[in-house]
């Protein structure tokens, strides 16, 4: 953060005060110090109005005018050499240099001005208008442009006072605006919004334009409240403010350069906003790791699924088969076998009834892990043998325009499974109806019978079904009322 | 009895062959994928091909497609689909060209010599052999109580499925150990309890049986 830089703008103020207080006007002027603060309290005017309202100087045409400002307060000490010009000449001379480099300044002045983007003008105006009206009064009433003062002396020097008031009330302004931070910590000890939260500090800051950038530190990067980047700007006219909080980097606020005039008000905002920033900054990472958390579940069901469908393969595909091709060894010996070797034929038989069981098993097992039918005819051929086993009629409507990603096929397979296993045990049904339709990038699954109605959503089997759903982001819905059939109805993202 | 084999495991394959030559049948061939089986099959116009369903090169249902496509191209050609899975969806898919000269078994039942090589017989000579386990399926879900099969006795639901798996009425009466009479007198009782019109002819008493049951 920026230091707010030192004013120098009181002591110019000061020494011009004093110097018109001192100036021993109107004219003639006799000694040399005398002389000297009738033209040099022009000068310093001329250097305050043009270090406004920083006090510094801040382009090279600037110091140089204000240079000049300060060697012109030596033609009035020139009568004074020998063989100088007149009085009434030096004067003149005087009068239109300071004219002059006055009207350059205050040119300058108001180039800057129309420059200077809006929040920086709301300082920049009271003290240039102030300038603005000093020069007409020194123009208007200047005693050295005339011996007979149009406008009474006083008039000029409360002229001149109104430079250090507008200056003042500029200040003043600041610290109020300071003091508006306690309205934005009021606005905040509601829990905000995050675009609750930047617009609160862009009022508390007077700047339309800032932006909030919140730090997340997966990403080691600062997102808003939408969780995009916000890279720190590069473009001129835009300057970006850390907010940190126990050294850790909490938020960035790119706001308007002119902010930086104004340190201890961004310091006061920050200090108030810290915590709701804080809070929004936590808020932003948990959603970002809430994101992540459901990317990462979506990954294990799919290489859970994918591992399944491996395994299932892996075990027909080798196990299954060269299991098979033992009790087929066996079948052969046994019609090999002499036709008195009783003993020898009832053991084979024995083996190959025992190789023949643990292949039921493992068949049996191996359709646990994935339902081979799926890898077979995917999930419409699928579900058509399903249908077609029923013990009541089903009619089945199956409208996918594609393949669906597999842990989808394989949830959306159970759920009818089970669905229609319980319309089979328990829904003493004459016909139901399954409906498979994706809608966008959601799969809705539907299974609906005729039956008694009243199943419970909270038996086992409907439960696992709804955990499943959630498994994969979806969700199932069953409605049972008594006498009025059961619907099933789940709907699961497969986009 | 000419055999056509497509089978893509070498262990089980070489093993089916040596126990269709021990029983006295012709291996003509033994591929491993589709495309050799469809080469094969028209070069060679064998009884029966013998198809297992999960073939190269995706390894899903190649065979079952192969099989379909057998049918259409080579009528005089039984098919005998092999799988370690039986599905009632596979079974109607096979039945859409008739039930004459197709076969589907669950794998297991070639361990049973007698019974396999007489359920590829049956399918070389246009009959056809269905799983004891899809019939069952088919039977079971005609659960209700007021189903025509609730009609049916013990015997003659016995009888039933003995059809409906492609047993000719000879099979099913030395199964049963019964005479062929009665076999016979079973089964007018079961066409007539379904509603259904007794057909001299066994194959097609297959289909009209499957075509009930699947109703």
């Amino acid at each position: 953060m920026r230091k707010h830089p030192h004013s120098r703008v009181g002591p110019l103020a000061l020494a011009v005060g004093v110097l018109v207080l001192l100036a021993p006007l109107p004219l003639p002027i006799h000694t040399v110090l005398d002389r000297l603060i009738a033209s040099g309290w022009t000068a310093v005017l001329i250097h305050l109005v043009a270090s406004l309202p920083t006090g510094r100087l801040g382009t090279l045409a600037m110091r140089l005018v204000v240079s000049l400002a300060y060697a012109s307060a030596l033609i009035l000490l020139t009568p004074l050499l020998p063989g100088g010009p007149p009085d009434r000449l030096a004067v003149d001379v005087a009068m239109l240099v300071v004219i002059l480099l006055g009207a350059a300044v205050t040119a300058m002045q108001w180039l800057r001005w129309r420059r200077t983007s809006v929040p920086g003008r709301r300082s920049l105006t009271p003290v240039l208008s102030a300038a603005l009206v000093m020069v007409v009064l020194f123009l208007a009433g200047n005693p050295l442009w005339t011996s007979t003062a149009v406008v009474d002396l006083t008039l000029l020097k409360v002229g001149l006072v109104a430079v250090p008031l507008a200056y003042l009330a500029n200040e003043l302004r600041t610290r109020i605006e300071r003091g508006g931070v306690a309205d934005l910590v009021v606005r905040l000890g509601t829990t905000p919004e995050p675009a609750t939260l930047q617009s609160a500090l862009a009022e508390a800051l007077h700047d339309p334009t800032l932006e909030v950038g919140y730090w997340a530190p997966e990403s080691e990067q600062y997102v808003d409240a939408e969780g995009r980047a916000l890279a720190p700007p590069r473009e001129p006219g835009r300057v970006a403010t850390r907010v940190d909080r126990g050294g850790a980097p909490v938020a960035l606020l790119v706001h308007d350069p002119s902010l930086l005039d104004q340190p201890k008000l961004i310091e006061a905002a920050c200090t108030a906003a810290g915590l709701a920033l804080q809070n929004e900054r936590l808020t932003a990472d948990l959603g970002a790791r809430l994101v992540q958390l459901a990317e990462s579940r979506r990954h294990v069901l799919q290489a859970a699924e994918a591992e399944r469908r491996r395994l299932e393969r892996d075990l027909h595909d080798s196990v299954q088969q060269r299991l098979l091709s033992i009790p087929m060894t066996l079948s052969v010996a046994q019609s090999a076998l002499a036709p008195d070797s009783e003993r020898a034929r009832d053991l084979i038989a024995e083996a190959k009834d025992m190789s023949l069981a643990v292949l039921d098993e493992l068949r049996a097992l191996s359709q646990g892990i994935h339902p081979t039918i799926l890898t077979e005819r995917g999930l419409e051929g699928a579900l058509r043998e399903l249908t077609l086993v029923a013990p009541v009629p089903v009619r089945l409507t199956v409208r996918l325009p594609a393949r669906l990603p597999a842990e989808i096929e394989t949830t959306a397979y159970f759920v009818v499974a089970e669905a229609l296993a319980n319309v089979t045990k328990h829904a003493n049904a004459r016909q139901a109806e399954v409906r498979i339709d994706q809608v966008g990038e959601v799969l809705v699954v539907e299974i609906v019978d005729d039956g008694r109605g009243g199943a419970e959503p909270t038996g086992s089997g409907l439960r696992g079904l709804a955990a499943r759903a959630a498994d994969n982001g979806g969700a199932l819905d069953v409605t049972s009322p008594d006498g009025g059939g059961t619907r099933v109805r789940a709907e699961l993202p497969c986009g | 009895m000419r055999i056509v084999l497509a089978e893509d495991n070498v262990l089980l394959r070489e093993g089916l062959a040596r126990l269709l030559a021990e029983a006295g049948l012709t291996v003509l061939s033994g591929v491993e994928d589709p495309t050799a089986l469809l080469a094969d099959v028209g070069r060679h116009r064998p009884d029966v091909a013998i198809v297992d369903i999960r073939l190269p090169p995706t390894r899903t249902d190649e065979g079952l497609r192969a099989a379909r496509e057998i049918r259409k191209r080579h009528p005089g050609t039984g098919v005998l689909v092999l799988s370690q899975y039986v599905r009632v969806s596979y079974t109607v898919e096979l039945l859409e060209g008739g039930a004459n000269g197709v076969g589907y078994l669950l794998k297991d039942r070639v361990t049973d010599i007698a019974e396999f090589t007489e359920a590829v017989r049956r399918v070389g000579s246009g009959g056809s052999a269905f799983d004891p386990i899809v019939i069952n399926q088919l039977v079971q879900r005609r659960a209700g109580d007021d189903d025509p099969l609730h009609a049916l006795s013990e015997r003659e639901r016995t009888v039933l499925a003995l059809m409906a798996e492609g047993r000719t009425n000879q099979a099913i009466a030395d199964r049963l150990d019964i005479a062929d009479r009665t076999v016979e007198k079973h089964c007018t009782g079961i066409f007539t309890k379904l509603g259904l019109i007794a057909s001299p002819d066994d194959h097609r008493r297959v289909l009209a049986v499957l075509r009930y049951l699947n109703a």
